[in-house]
């Protein structure tokens, strides 16, 4: 993710976390990166397509892997969601998921940080993030 | 006609964990109301105040997008594949 990141500042990279969860501890397999289709504002917006988390969505349980998550990049931003990011968890279907926020600047300097978004609060909570 | 639907993570505490579930629907508008009646909340989390499908949520019919087939009206036959997919945004700008 972070290699992502810097690779890809001062444009917003994303990505699909797959994996699977087990008592409330969500297990990252494979961070896979997909392309960033916000073409207006890619300095500062993501998309990832539906067709692309279909894609992975299918690919991932032939392997016994679900979709626990997605990552995004801020580009000289703060590593954590904006507003823009919770007011689109709060409109689509994100309850329980996980986000990982990594903010990176032009020197390569890269930090994740780990969110999950409760529908309940309609915000994301920080959530611990544990790399082996 | 039966058809499987593949249901996203945030949708699964409404299927007690099930990934993917299978109805009887003759199209999409019939799906949503077969899975809310065997999974109660799906009609709230699916549909906005207007009734319309929530435009961060997309459903697709055999990997095709259904907006392109009628969206709530697209028609199923049996064995059709449908995913619920969410729509995935943001970024840093406020």
């Amino acid at each position: 993710m972070c290699a992502h990141a810097r690779k890809g500042h001062p444009f917003e990279v994303c990505g699909v976390l797959v994996g699977t969860e087990r008592d409330g501890v969500t297990f990252v397999a494979a961070a896979l990166p997909v392309a960033n289709r916000e073409t207006e504002a890619p300095r500062v917006r993501y998309v990832i397509a539906p067709e692309d988390l279909l894609r992975i969505q299918r690919e991932s349980r032939e392997a016994g892997h679900d979709i626990v998550g997605y990552y995004h990049s801020h580009p000289d931003h703060p590593a954590r969601p904006s507003e823009t990011d919770r007011r689109i968890a709060a409109a689509g279907l994100s309850d329980g998921v996980v986000h990982v926020v990594v903010g990176v600047d032009g020197a390569g300097t890269a930090l994740p940080t780990a969110w999950v978004f409760r529908d309940a609060l309609q915000a994301f909570e920080p959530a611990p993030l544990d790399v082996d | 006609m039966a058809v499987r639907v593949q249901i996203p993570g945030p949708l699964r505490s409404l299927t007690a964990g099930a990934s993917e579930v299978e109805v009887e629907a003759a199209d999409v508008a019939a799906l949503i109301e077969a899975l809310e009646a065997r999974h109660h909340g799906f009609h709230e989390r699916l549909y906005d105040g207007q009734g319309q499908l929530r435009s961060y949520i997309r459903i697709f019919i055999n990997d095709e997008d259904a907006r392109s087939l009628g969206q709530a009206r697209a028609t199923l036959k049996a064995g059709d594949r449908v995913a619920i997919v969410p729509a995935i945004a943001g970024g840093a700008a406020t």
